[in-house]
């Protein structure tokens, strides 16, 4: 996967999405793409199976259908860790881009990257969920089963979400990418309730682990130009990979944040250290046999995810969270993805009274 | 097919190109043979002018040891190799279980015959049980390599497919000093022995057979003193501590401190799993109100202990 825009090699169009507006879009965006209309993904799925390297092989190839079941539905927190409270949105399924630890390489049964086109049916079930939940601000993001911006260029997704969003009071909204793809978001106007976020990672993590993604550079510039458009921007150090010199790794990539992105402007970081279900590990040996990522000081957690020994956790916390504050996001709000009370306490100095409290903490009044 | 007696001299018993069981007991074969005779005949295909055995090696064993001159066998007259591999392979898959050697035999057979990779991806995988991907084809294909002497202690032990997975990757060599360590253990410790093996190695990108020639490990596994099984339990021991130092150290350092504590017998402290949760677990057993007492007594004494807030540190 080159660090330019991605476009498969051919587009699988299940028949009874051919008519959706979005479809067309979608196709004439694509350009010059081999394309088939199919009965059934299912048969180039199986096809797709036979592949030595599954996942990577389904990155190749884009398919077009419907969403059978719900676009909407509260992210699948961990439990017995703190949660945030969050939604997600399932407009689009996987992702062109090859993170080494990426969940979805265990969690998706479909390799494709696909996108679903019934759109009515997204804005239907949103109006539904806000209105259910109009006494709360609603946090809400597209980019947890695939990159938020990754196939921009062909859905404009952002377009469409922002213009749905920005008319919403009681939600934020969030997009969250690795990618650099910003032309649309660059075409729209801003919306004070909608953030545009960016995973990072220390430059060698991103360059040895993020297969296809472009560099952190590249991204925290990216996110210069679109705190710079007026929107409000994002962050996400998740996973926090404890490598040799993590520390310098880390603090590197948040200085160069902090001086190139305005921190008023920054409406969240999130940190999360490595944390994976155990069969995830035998994916990773098998596509990533050079990866030593997965070979650390790990303990099964309460929620049964394998996750680095707490002391670890704690360190790694105590010193990114140091590193933000010293160099210049004293006021910027932080919180951990999947962390006990005892690492919020120790790391952060505070424990939120549970999710909803921990949900007004990120959506307190926009910058 | 035509049904015939032959001599069981003239089955050409070295020829195994179909066979895929090799490790099997004959005893309640014998014994059925005996009560009630051949009632399934063996199937043979002429070659190169020699009978030779598709399928019912067990049988055929049976009968050589029970010293009989002939048997009843089908005559498969097919000519392909692998037409005629797929007569036994579906002989066998409608009446029993195949092991994970024989699935891996049965595996490479298809592929040394020539059936095409992608159906045996998608139509030969699920009939064995086994996920279709190429990856799980591959790693069978390599299990069909190994050697005779492991395949041996695989079956014999009934080793996981990851246990196997793992064991092929190591190099020959390593898996022959290896073989002394698994044997005495259960599936478990052996998956743990063989993980914590294969992941020092990559972390710290040493050979495994670096890790088994260390002093330590080959005071261990020279002690007279020490049984097999104790030998095993102690190469974990270490393996563990080399693979998660930090938490071996601090299961240590937590011990020792309850050890100055001089708890009575019936009373235990736990940490959480792992250390993961902040708080700690007091057992204690008693059989009456007096015993209950001084129990209670007990616990109040160690709670105004100095040492006793120590455990605290291990939140």
């Amino acid at each position: 996967m080159s660090k330019s825009q991605y476009f498969p090699k051919k587009v699988y169009v299940e028949k009874r999405s051919l008519d959706f507006p979005l479809t067309k879009r979608i196709l004439k965006n694509v350009g010059p793409v081999p394309r088939e209309i199919i009965d059934d993904p299912q048969e180039v799925i199986e096809d797709i199976k036979a592949s030595k390297d599954v996942m990577g092989a389904g990155k190749k190839y884009l398919l077009i259908t419907r969403q059978r079941g719900e676009f909407v539905k509260p992210c699948p927190c961990t439990p017995r860790y703190l949660g945030c409270n969050y939604f997600i949105i399932n407009i689009d399924l996987n992702c062109p881009l090859d993170c080494t630890y990426c969940i979805l390489q265990h969690y998706l049964t479909n390799p494709l990257i696909t996108v679903h086109v019934n759109r009515e049916d997204l804005w239907r079930q949103l109006d539904i969920l806000l209105h259910r939940k109009r006494h709360r601000t609603v946090r809400i993001g597209t980019g947890e089963l695939g990159d938020s911006l990754a196939l921009d260029h062909l859905t404009e997704n952002s377009i469409d979400l922002v213009s749905y969003f920005r008319k919403k009071r009681n939600v934020i909204f969030e997009l969250k990418t690795k990618t650099v793809n910003i032309k649309n978001i660059l075409r729209i106007e801003p919306a004070p309730n909608v953030v545009v976020a960016w995973s990072l990672n220390s430059l060698r993590i991103a360059k040895e682990e993020e297969k296809g993604a472009p560099s952190v550079e590249e991204r925290i510039e990216a996110a210069r130009r679109v705190s710079e458009r007026g929107f409000r921007t994002g962050f996400h150090f998740d996973p926090i990979i404890h490598h040799p010199d993590w520390e310098e790794g880390y603090e590197e990539v948040i200085k160069i944040l902090l001086k190139t992105v305005d921190s008023a402007r920054i409406a969240w970081i999130s940190l999360g250290s490595f944390r994976f279900p155990a069969s995830l590990k035998a994916i990773i040996e098998e596509r990533f046999p050079k990866t030593k990522i997965i070979y650390d000081e790990f303990i099964k957690g309460k929620d049964g995810k394998l996750r680095y020994f707490k002391p670890f956790r704690l360190e790694l916390y105590k010193k990114i969270v140091g590193f933000i504050r010293e160099w210049g996001g004293k006021e910027i709000p932080l919180y951990f993805c999947m962390e006990s009370e005892g690492i919020w306490r120790e790391a952060m100095g505070w424990i939120p009274k549970g999710e909803e409290n921990l949900e007004a903490y990120l959506s307190s009044p926009l910058g | 097919m035509k049904k015939k007696n032959l001599p069981l001299k003239e089955i050409f018993l070295e020829d195994e190109r179909f066979r895929i069981s090799y490790y099997f007991s004959l005893e309640k074969l014998i014994l059925s043979l005996q009560e009630v005779g051949l009632l399934n005949p063996p199937l043979v295909a002429l070659r190169d002018k020699r009978f030779i055995l598709v399928s019912g090696w067990k049988r055929v064993l049976a009968c050589i040891k029970l010293g009989l001159s002939s048997l009843p066998v089908f005559v498969i007259e097919e000519k392909a190799e692998l037409k005629t591999f797929l007569a036994a392979f579906y002989e066998n898959l409608a009446t029993r279980e195949f092991s994970l050697l024989e699935k891996a035999e049965i595996l490479s057979r298809l592929k040394r015959f020539g059936e095409d990779e992608k159906k045996i991806v998608q139509h030969y995988l699920p009939l064995l049980d086994i996920p279709s991907t190429l990856s799980n084809l591959e790693s069978y294909l390599a299990f069909s390599q190994l050697e005779s002497e492991v395949k041996r202690i695989i079956h014999q032990k009934n080793m996981s497919f990851s246990s196997v997975k793992i064991f092929s990757g190591f190099t020959p060599q390593e898996r022959k000093s290896l073989l002394p360590l698994l044997l005495p253990s259960g599936q478990n410790k052996m998956k743990e022995i063989l993980e914590d093996l294969k992941e020092i190695s990559r972390r710290n990108d040493i050979p495994v057979k670096k890790i088994l020639s260390s002093k330590e490990t080959l005071d261990i596994m020279g002690s007279e003193k020490l049984s097999p099984l104790q030998k095993t339990d102690k190469m974990r021991l270490i393996l563990m501590k080399k693979r998660d130092p930090a938490l071996s150290s601090r299961k240590e350092s937590f011990d020792s401190l309850l050890k100055k504590l001089r708890l009575p017998k019936n009373i235990m402290v736990k940490p959480s799993p792992f250390f993961e949760e902040e708080n700690f677990l007091v057992n204690f057993s008693f059989g009456n109100h007096k015993e209950l007492k001084t129990i209670l007594v007990k616990l109040q004494e160690l709670a105004a202990k100095q040492e006793f807030a120590g455990i605290f540190k291990f939140k």
